[in-house]
């Protein structure tokens, strides 16, 4: 009889909302990976996928800017209690906005045509790619549910992933003869500082929503 | 890293709701009894004594100075308007006149908009963002400040708003209002008015001692009950005025004046709803393009509160100052909304003084002092 009166009030109902918008970045961070992945050791020709990854990451950009937006509405309308919560919501829409940029990268060292190795290595590679797909779907769900044992239980998993990943970098940097390996993780660590150091600098031109963004790069290259 | 579980809501009880609204209600009731309070301290003060008092702010400047001081203070263009409200309401004979009353009405507005100012200050060490802020904040002051420079000149040369409201009330109160019957919330209200004012008499008060503790007992309360009315909707209403607001951040017009027009009749406040503008322009997320017709709903919005007030005054006199307030606040949008042109005016005045401000405080400084203390003051002092 008074739902009405409870709906009005209540400091939850936006926050739901970004909840949604963020559990739809991991699903589109998913599909943007999968796509991207498969281009790169699981045979699909990149220009068949080439139009769906590129809106799919746009849609990512695009949802991070609208929950920082909602972020910025509900602290202003909330106040301070609400502060802890928006501050780890800043921070994970900016680790799923990552997803698609990287899997963006692995598209792109799909589109140059590389030759990844033999069979085994390729299989490995497919392997791991399958198992980055399911850890999305897991945090996903984790994430839904607020699982805290099945969230250790992926933490851990991921944790011995990364070190597997280690351990495979460690040896291709290691190998004899003409080595382009260290080069490239080199190029690619600066790129990356760089890139940081571009973020930081777009906290004094852009609003807060835009941060991270270039003026004058379009938003489908972000 | 754990965060709010979206299943885990703080939607609160039902039962805390509920007392939230009956207290609301209450505070309503407490906010008509300070008002009614104030009208009757005015009449213990007597005719004479009460013509000295009021002669003394005759000149509209110094009225208009009057006004926007007073509202420096209390932080509360409410509290200012309602007291105007209810002196303007009090018995005939010893009344604030109407047309002494029209200026202070219209400094309650340009007073208000300090409370946004002191916000934005609150970015001055991040330099775009403070410069947002600034602007955010002080076009609400260039429209208040243009408005009253086009209109108040006009109010003195022809009365056109003064006449106007008088013969609106006319159309809205009639004997049957207004002379022999009372509503039940009037008597409810005049019968714990007079019960409070025995009560200061019984401490052996009278004259103008009594005036003096009934006047400041009225304010206060008035102040008071709407601080905590203020405070109650903001959170009864919290979900509503989240999705307005970020329903509204992309667009500009008539919605805008809308969404600031609501939220401020609920909170009763339009300090809360253009002080939230204030940090969302800070941030980038809203443009000052899309804060300002909010602004100007605001603007509109917080004159329901006059019309409430009036409903607990002695004559018709105070329904008719608060639809001046009105009045003054529509022709102020009608005047600066309708031609882009002319809308931008307060806008590019806001961002000019907002990047001056950027490059040095004293801009900040110089004109906080000189628009809310020392031109009030000297309008004052002089006139």
């Amino acid at each position: 009889m008074f739902d009405w009166l409870q709906k009005l009030s209540g400091s939850s109902q936006g926050l739901d909302k970004i909840h949604q918008q963020f559990l739809q970045m991991l699903q589109d961070g998913r599909h943007v990976f999968d796509a991207a992945a498969n281009a790169l050791v699981g045979g699909t020709r990149p220009d068949v996928i080439r139009a769906d990854l590129y809106e799919t990451d746009l849609r990512i950009n695009r949802t991070e800017m609208a929950v920082r937006r909602g972020l910025v509405v509900h602290g202003t309308v909330h106040g301070a209690a609400t502060f802890p919560a928006l501050l780890v919501m800043m921070s994970l829409v900016k680790d799923a906005e990552r997803i698609g940029d990287y899997s963006k990268n692995i598209f792109e060292v799909a589109c140059s045509g590389v030759d990844l190795g033999d069979e085994a290595a390729v299989h490995a590679l497919v392997q791991m790619k399958d198992q980055i797909s399911k850890f999305l779907v897991r945090a996903h769900n984790c994430y839904q549910k607020q699982s805290v044992e099945e969230s250790r239980g992926l933490m851990k998993e991921i944790e011995a992933f990364q070190k597997m990943c280690d351990l495979q970098v460690g040896e291709l940097l290691r190998v004899q003869g003409r080595n382009e390996a260290p080069r490239v993780l080199t190029l690619r660590h600066f790129k990356r500082v760089a890139s940081h150091v571009g973020n930081i600098v777009s906290a004094v031109v852009m609003p807060l929503d835009k941060l991270d963004f270039f003026p004058d790069k379009p938003m489908s290259e972000q | 890293m754990n965060t709010t579980p979206p299943a885990a809501s703080s939607k609160p009880g039902l039962a805390v709701t509920l007392a939230r609204w009956g207290l609301v209600l209450l505070l309503l009731y407490g906010f008509l009894i300070a008002i009614h309070l104030m009208g009757g301290s005015i009449k213990s003060l007597g005719k004479d004594a009460a013509k000295d008092l009021f002669d003394g702010i005759k000149n509209p400047f110094a009225g208009l100075s009057v006004g926007i001081l007073a509202t420096v203070l209390v932080q509360s263009s409410s509290t200012t308007t309602s007291t105007i409200v209810g002196l303007v309401g009090a018995a005939k004979s010893v009344a604030l006149p109407l047309t002494t009353a029209v200026p202070m009405i219209m400094g309650a507005n340009i007073g208000t908009t300090i409370t946004n100012t002191i916000v934005s200050i609150g970015h001055i060490r991040q330099g775009p963002e403070f410069r947002r802020a600034f602007a955010a904040a002080t076009v609400h002051d260039f429209f208040n400040l243009l408005t009253v420079a086009l209109l108040l000149p006009v109010e003195m040369a022809t009365g056109v708003l003064e006449r106007t409201a008088t013969s609106l009330t006319k159309l809205f109160v009639t004997e049957t209002t207004h002379g022999n019957f009372d509503s039940p919330i009037k008597t409810a209200v005049k019968t714990a008015s007079k019960g409070l004012e025995k009560g200061l008499a019984a401490l052996g008060l009278e004259g103008i001692p009594l005036t003096v503790v009934m006047l400041v007992v009225g304010i206060a309360l008035t102040f008071i009950c709407l601080v905590f009315i203020t405070k109650n909707m903001r959170v009864l209403i919290s979900g509503p005025l989240e999705r307005a607001m970020n329903r509204t951040l992309g667009k500009s017009g008539l919605a805008g004046i809308l969404v600031g027009m609501v939220v401020t009749i609920a909170v009763q406040s339009s300090s809360i709803t253009t002080s939230l503008l204030v940090p969302m322009c800070a941030a980038g997320v809203l443009t000052l393009a899309n804060a300002f017709p909010i602004m100007l709903g605001a603007n509109i919005g917080t004159t329901v509160t006059g019309i409430l007030a009036s409903q607990a005054a002695e004559t018709s006199a105070g329904l008719t100052i608060a639809l001046v307030h009105l009045l003054f606040n529509l022709v102020g949008v009608a005047i600066f909304f309708p031609i882009p042109a002319v809308r931008r005016i307060p806008i590019r005045l806001a961002e000019g003084l907002a990047a001056r401000a950027q490059r040095s405080s004293l801009w900040v400084v110089a004109y906080v002092l000189g628009v809310f203390v020392i031109l009030p003051l000297v309008g004052y002092l002089l006139f």
